[in-house]
C-alpha cells in the first residue's frame, strides 16, 4: 500500500473514531517487540533451557571420552573430544535456532501469530524480529557452551572465543531463518516432529559435527556438500581450532575441515560467504511465507 | 457511515464454499451478532473482515476503508479477539497486553497506564503479575478481549467469545461488552452459535446457514417473523396420551401449529397468555395429565428452523460450562 493512500485512509476516519492510540509502530521498534517475546519467552522456559543443553554436554562427554579412545588419531594428534566441541557448539546453535524458528507452527496454533498479524504492523518486520529472537537465543546458548568449556576439558582462549561469537550469531540466524521459513509452511507441532526426523536430525549429522568431512564414502561426501549445515560446521571448527589445525602436517592424509569442491578447498571466508547466500535466502523465503499467511 | 459494508463477500477453499456471497451493513455503535452451527462459515467472514484472508469474489470496508486495498489501515481500526485466546503461557498478563500496546506504536506511558485501566476493567488487576499459565479459561478470554481494546479500536471483532465458558464467566463477558459499546460507542461484531447469547446481546442479527444469510433483522423482529407465541405442554402417562393432547390442542380456537416434541406438545398460536387457559381445559376434557405448562416467545432457534428446516442444535449451551 502507498504511503498517500493510507494518509488519505486516516483522513477519512479520523472524524469518527473516538479516542486513538498515538504514535505508530517503526520497523525497529516491532522487530524490538518481537525480539523481546521471544527472549524473554526463553529465559521463562527453565525446561527447554536445560534440555537444550543435556544432549550436546552428554554427547561431548560420552562420544569424546568413550569413542575417543578407541578410534584412530586424527592427524595432528587433535584429540576427538577436541575434535568434536566446535561440532557440538553448532549443534546448540542447531537446535535452538529451527526450534525457535518453527516455533512459528505454535505460534500460529495458539493464535499468537494471527494477533500480532491483526497489528497494522510491517510483516518483514516481524520476520526479522522472530528471526533476531531465535538467533539470541542460539547465541546465548553456543556462549554458554564456551563458558563451561575449560570443565568439559577443552583448550580454548579467550581470543577464539571473540571470534567465534560473530560467526555464531551469523549462523543463528541463517538456521533460524531456516526455521522459520520450514515452519511457517507446516500446520501442526506433529508435521513438525516428522520432519526434524526425515530433515533436521540427518542435515546435522552430516554436517560433519562429528567426524571429519573429507574422509567419507563417496555417496555420503555428496550429502555432506549439499548440506548447508556443512558450511556453517567448517568455520566454526576452523575457528576453534586454529592453534591445533596449524600443527598438522602438510603430507596428513585428509584434510580435517575445510570444504573441498572438486579438489578445490574453500577458505572460512567463502564459507561464511555461503552461510550468507544461504541466510539470505532463507530469509527471503521466510518473509514471504509469513506475509501470505492467512 | 456504516461500520462494516460487505458486498457479495465470497470465499473459497477450493471446492468447498465457506462463503457464498454475503451482503451486510451494520449500523456504528451496534453490537452485530452472527449466528451459526459450527462450519457455517462464521470464521472465514471474520478472517476476511479483520483482513486476515483475501476474499474470493466481492468486497467489504470496514470503517470506510476497503479490507484488501487498505489493510492496513483497517487493522489499526480493528480489535481482533480470536476463537483460540491468542496468549503465551509464559508471559503475564500485564506484560501481554504491553506487547500488544507496543505494537501498535503507543509511547510507553500511554501503555503503561491503557494496561492498568483494562486490567481493571476486565477484572483481572489481580492476576497482572502472574504467569498467563495459570489463567482459568474465562480470565484468558478476559485478558484476549483487553488486548483486543489496547489500542481503543472502532470496531471490536469477537469470535465466539463464550464459547466453552462457565456461565458466570460468560455473563462477565456479555457485561464488558455491552458497557464497552454503551460508553465508547464501539461496533462489535460478534459470531456466536449460541441462540441465547445472539439473543441477550446483538442489536442487530444475521443468521449464517451454508455460507450464506438466511435470516437478517433485529432479535425481536427476527422473532416477530414466527408471529405466534409458543405453548409447551408436558404431557404424564402413555405415549397414546400425548396424541390425544395434540388432537385436543389443534381443535381450540385460534392455534396454527402443534407439535409433539419430547414429551410435550409444542403449540403455535398467537396470544399465548390468552390461549393458555383454554388449551390446558381441552386437555383436561380429554382426559390428559397435565404436567407443566410454559408460555414463551418465539425463540431464534425457532427462526432457524423456519429458515433452514433444522434445529441449532450445537447452539445449546452446556448447562454447566466446558473448561473453567
Amino acid at each position: 500500500m502507498t504511503v498517500s493512500a493510507e494518509a488519505g485512509a486516516d483522513a477519512r476516519v479520523a472524524a469518527g473514531a473516538p479516542r486513538r492510540a498515538t504514535g505508530r509502530a517503526g520497523f525497529l521498534q516491532v522487530v524490538r517487540v518481537i525480539w523481546m517475546r521471544e527472549v524473554l519467552i526463553y529465559f521463562r522456559d527453565r525446561a527447554r533451557m536445560i534440555s537444550a543443553f543435556t544432549m550436546p554436554v552428554i554427547m561431548l562427554v560420552m562420544f569424546g571420552e568413550g569413542l575417543g579412545n578407541s578410534i584412530a588419531q586424527l592427524p595432528g594428534d587433535i584429540g576427538y573430544r577436541q575434535f568434536i566441541f566446535p561440532g557440538m557448539v553448532a549443534m546448540i546453535v542447531l537446535m535452538n535456532s529451527v526450534f525457535s524458528g518453527v516455533s512459528i507452527v505454535t505460534d500460529r496454533q495458539f493464535g499468537f501469530l494471527r494477533e500480532i498479524l491483526v497489528a497494522p504492523v510491517s510483516r518483514t518486520a516481524i520476520c526479522i524480529g522472530k528471526i533476531s529472537g531465535g538467533a539470541t537465543v542460539a547465541l546465548v546458548n553456543g556462549a554458554v557452551m564456551f563458558a563451561i568449556a575449560p570443565l568439559l576439558g577443552i583448550d580454548i582462549t579467550l581470543e577464539v572465543v571473540a571470534k567465534l561469537l560473530p560467526l555464531i550469531a551469523l549462523v543463528s540466524f541463517m538456521l533460524t531463518g531456516l526455521g522459520v521459513a520450514l515452519g511457517s509452511r507446516l500446520r501442526s507441532v506433529e508435521s513438525f516432529q516428522m520432519l526434524s526426523q526425515v530433515a533436521i536430525f540427518p542435515a546435522m549429522f552430516l554436517s560433519g559435527i562429528f567426524f571429519p568431512i573429507n574422509n567419507v564414502p563417496a555417496w555420503m561426501d555428496v550429502l555432506v556438500k549439499i548440506n548447508p549445515v556443512t558450511y556453517a560446521v567448517a568455520p566454526i571448527r576452523e575457528i576453534a581450532l586454529s592453534e591445533q589445525l596449524a600443527a598438522v602436517p602438510a603430507d596428513a592424509p585428509f584434510q580435517i575441515t575445510h570444504v573441498e569442491w572438486f579438489g578445490y578447498t574453500l577458505s572460512t571466508w567463502e564459507e561464511i560467504g555461503v552461510v550468507l547466500a544461504f541466510g539470505a535466502l532463507m530469509l527471503t523465503i521466510a518473509i514471504r511465507a509469513i506475509r501470505t499467511t492467512e | 457511515m456504516s461500520a462494516i459494508v460487505a458486498e457479495g463477500l465470497t470465499k473459497h477453499f477450493g471446492e468447498v464454499r465457506a462463503v457464498n456471497g454475503i451482503d451486510i451493513e451494520i449500523a456504528r455503535g451496534a453490537i452485530f451478532g452472527f449466528l451459526g452451527a459450527n462450519g457455517s462459515g462464521k470464521t472465514t467472514t471474520i478472517r476476511m473482515l479483520t483482513t486476515l484472508l483475501k476474499p474470493t469474489a466481492g468486497s467489504a470496508r470496514v470503517e470506510g476503508l476497503d479490507i484488501v486495498a487498505e489493510a492496513r489501515a483497517v487493522r489499526r481500526r480493528i480489535g481482533v479477539a480470536l476463537q483460540e485466546a491468542g496468549l503465551d503461557d509464559l508471559q503475564t498478563g500485564r506484560e501481554l497486553l504491553t506487547l500488544q500496546g507496543r505494537l501498535f506504536g503507543m509511547p510507553g506511558a500511554q501503555v503503561r497506564r491503557r494496561v492498568r485501566d483494562l486490567l481493571e476493567i476486565v477484572d483481572l488487576a489481580g492476576a497482572a503479575d502472574r504467569a498467563v499459565g495459570g489463567y482459568s479459561g474465562g480470565m484468558k478470554r478476559r485478558l484476549d478481549l483487553a488486548a483486543a481494546l489496547i489500542h481503543w479500536p472502532s470496531v471490536l471483532f469477537l469470535d465466539e467469545p463464550t464459547t466453552g465458558l462457565d456461565p458466570a464467566s460468560r455473563e462477565a463477558v456479555w457485561r464488558y461488552v455491552n458497557q464497552l459499546c454503551a460508553e465508547d460507542g464501539i461496533t462489535v461484531f460478534l459470531t456466536t452459535q449460541y441462540l441465547e447469547e445472539a439473543d441477550r446481546l446483538a442489536h442487530d442479527l444475521a443468521i449464517i446457514d451454508e455460507g450464506r444469510v438466511i435470516a437478517r433483522g433485529s432479535p425481536a423482529d427476527l422473532k416477530a417473523t414466527i408471529g405466534t407465541d409458543v405453548v409447551t405442554v408436558r404431557v404424564g402417562g402413555p405415549a397414546e396420551a400425548l396424541d390425544r393432547a395434540a388432537e385436543a390442542a389443534a381443535a381450540v380456537p385460534a392455534v396454527e401449529r402443534v407439535q409433539r416434541a419430547d414429551g410435550a406438545a409444542v403449540v403455535y398460536v398467537p396470544n399465548g397468555a390468552r390461549a393458555v387457559a383454554r388449551i390446558v381445559l381441552a386437555l383436561d376434557e380429554a382426559g390428559v395429565e397435565v404436567g407443566d405448562v410454559s408460555i414463551a416467545q418465539p425463540s431464534l432457534d425457532d427462526v432457524f428452523l423456519q429458515a433452514t428446516g433444522r434445529h441449532l442444535r450445537a447452539g445449546e449451551m452446556p448447562a454447566d460450562g466446558g473448561a473453567a
